[in-house]
């Protein structure tokens, strides 16, 4: 009997108990149930035990609680209950139906513990996964979302991301992310992508993708790295969204402008032509017109017989020279119109050979030694007449200004360039030009830097309208006294 | 008439030079008439003879395109030389070009007193010593 009572003093210590009749009418309430409830003794033994029913559960529910224990079966549950004070708690019960001699319950004894923490806690947990969830929803409905692992691999896809990619989501889960790289960025862009978020931090940027019929689309990209404990990262989200027809419109414009740039300067050009040619009329045309004419005017007033014979002996030079001036003028304006003119394969150490040959005596005479170094680059794509005219120039000006100090030495050298282009130089260890003195000047229609009676000034002129022709470029280095070296840059050479 | 002891040409055309000389000649205006084929060789000599005033020119003739120092860039280097120059010289681009660029620019140089568009003519000659 005293273990009974020892019992029942460890039950009350520990546990919420009240005991009903078979009607539910309370007739013992321990003080654990009256702290919970919030009622005192008095205020519940007998009343119904519905007092603190909280109205929470289902009809269905509290019939079968009571169909459980009206035969004479334990009842056992989770119950929320309202306290006097109108709170709510939830408390985990057990129902012990006791039983009289013909097997029919005449009491009840409830034992519950207080529960209401697990509970509250599991309601907040159901409303952050409900507002999680909603998220999510939201997020599907409105971006292009995956999921891959760290490596990469695909795990989930949403709708949107099918929808753009053009794949199934069978096709790719379980794939590598790599399987929509159009091959558009640079190594280096996508390496700091992967350096970034293998970090843990969070990447953002614009994405040109490949989808499954091959075309491509632009997104706006987040990529947010989900990190374990551990701190790295086990699962990457990419977030995106389609600025395909804004990127196209960028990169039509982009396109635009190039070809606006481009045109610009083909205007430019052709207007610096131009004013070239004004001034070759200017100076070059006009002058020996002019002389013409001063002659002719000198005859005519003349009486002296002799002097008249003496000036007008001087006017048939001037008019070759007119002449001479007015065919050069012609041939730079051919080259001006050729653009179209197209490249042929030129071999350089047998073009060169040619045009030393052309130069034979010359090179014999002043004991000449002509360098070739064409390990670099020994084939070119280049109009054949246009090589041949560059480098006739190049060669005949080295002999031509020549140091009367040394024998001299021509160095013709290829190197590879930028962007598939090839450098040829042709460089000597004569007179020089002071490019301090003739900066801009050197490459203008009939300018000379020397006194030389075949000095003409038409050589390095038409030899950059023939590399311009092409889109090349040509400049020179020079000191006086020790040499010059003229560069020419051959442009698109896909070596 | 006014005579003066020096007229320079600088001009690298023999034609214009022979004709010029012989023009001048005729005004009987000038006792000397000294020639420069480029810009280069003048310079040097001016800067040799920047105190010697008496070999000085009181006026140059200048051509624009010339081999070696044109026109330009010999007033380029004259601007530098004149304040330490003993004398007043008078300068007058005589060029072939009608290129309106080339006017307009030789307008801008102080040291340019006017520009004079080839063939220059007896009266024109005579007209510039006189000015002067």
């Amino acid at each position: 009997m005293e273990k009974v009572t020892d019992y029942k003093y460890a039950l009350d210590e520990s546990s919420i108990v009240a005991i009903t009749d078979q009607k539910g009418i309370i007739n013992y309430v321990n003080d654990n149930f009256c702290n919970i409830s919030k009622y005192t003794a008095d205020e519940l033994i007998g009343q119904d035990h519905r007092i603190i029913n909280s109205g929470h559960h289902s009809k269905e529910f509290i019939k079968d609680l009571w169909t459980t224990i009206a035969n004479g079966k334990v009842w056992k549950g989770e119950l929320k209950n309202k306290a006097k004070d109108g709170t709510i708690y939830w408390v985990d019960t057990t129902i012990v139906p006791f039983l009289n001699a013909s097997n029919k319950p005449y009491q009840y004894v409830a034992i519950r513990s207080d529960i209401t923490d697990r509970k509250k806690g599991e309601e907040e947990l159901k409303k952050t996964l409900k507002e999680i969830s909603d998220y999510k929803y939201a997020l599907d409905e409105s971006a292009i979302v995956a999921i891959t692992d760290q490596k990469g691999i695909i795990t989930h896809v949403n709708d949107n991301f099918c929808k753009i990619s053009k794949y199934a989501a069978e096709e790719l889960i379980g794939r590598d992310h790599r399987l929509i790289n159009s091959g558009y960025h640079p190594k280096k862009f996508i390496k700091e992508l992967w350096t970034t978020i293998a970090n843990g931090k969070v990447w953002k940027g614009e994405l040109k993708n490949k989808a499954k019929d091959g075309s491509t689309y632009w997104v706006a990209t987040t990529i947010v790295p989900f990190l374990n404990q551990a701190g790295k990262p086990y699962q990457y989200v990419a977030i995106r969204s389609d600025i395909t027809e804004r990127k196209e419109g960028e990169e039509q414009i982009k396109a635009n402008n190039a070809k606006a740039i481009e045109h610009a300067h083909i205007l430019e050009l052709k207007n610096t032509q131009l004013i070239d040619f004004c001034n070759i009329v200017s100076h070059n045309l006009r002058a020996p017109l002019i002389n013409v004419s001063m002659l002719v005017d000198y005859v005519e007033q003349s009486e002296d017989e002799k002097e008249r014979m003496e000036v007008l002996a001087k006017i048939k030079p001037v008019v070759n020279h007119l002449m001479d001036v007015f065919n050069e003028l012609v041939e730079s304006i051919q080259v001006k119109q050729d653009t179209e003119i197209k490249a042929d394969k030129i071999i350089l150490k047998d073009c060169i050979e040619k045009i030393l040959k052309g130069f034979e005596t010359q090179i014999k005479e002043y004991e000449a030694d002509i360098l070739l170094d064409l390990n670099q680059a020994s084939i070119i794509y280049f109009p054949q007449k246009y090589i041949e005219s560059i480098l006739s120039n190049l060669i005949s000006n080295a002999l031509k200004y020549r140091s009367p100090k040394r024998k001299p030495t021509i160095t013709i050298k290829t190197k590879k360039g930028d962007n598939n282009s090839i450098i040829l130089s042709v460089a000597d260890n004569g007179l020089g030009i002071d490019l301090e003195l003739h900066k801009d000047q050197i490459f203008k229609i009939r300018k000379t830097f020397h006194k030389h009676p075949d000095a003409k000034g038409f050589g390095l002129f038409m030899t950059k309208t023939q590399v311009e022709a092409m889109n090349g470029k040509i400049w020179a280095k020079s000191q006086p006294q020790k040499g010059s070296t003229f560069f020419i840059e051959f442009k698109n050479q896909n070596i | 008439m006014n005579q003066i002891k020096t007229l320079t040409l600088i001009d690298d055309d023999d034609i214009f030079v022979f004709l010029t000389k012989k023009v001048i000649e005729q005004t009987n205006l000038v006792n000397l008439i000294k020639v420069f084929g480029n810009g280069l060789d003048a310079i040097n000599f001016l800067k040799k003879n920047k105190y010697n005033t008496d070999s000085l020119p009181e006026i140059i003739l200048l051509d624009l395109s010339m081999p070696i120092m044109n026109g330009w860039q010999f007033l380029e280097e004259y601007a530098k030389l004149n304040p330490s120059i003993g004398k007043k010289i008078t300068i007058y681009i005589c060029s072939s070009s009608i290129s309106h660029d080339d006017i307009t620019r030789a307008k801008s140089i102080n040291e340019v007193s006017d520009y004079i568009i080839k063939p220059i003519t007896k009266n024109r000659l005579i007209e510039v010593i006189k000015k002067l």
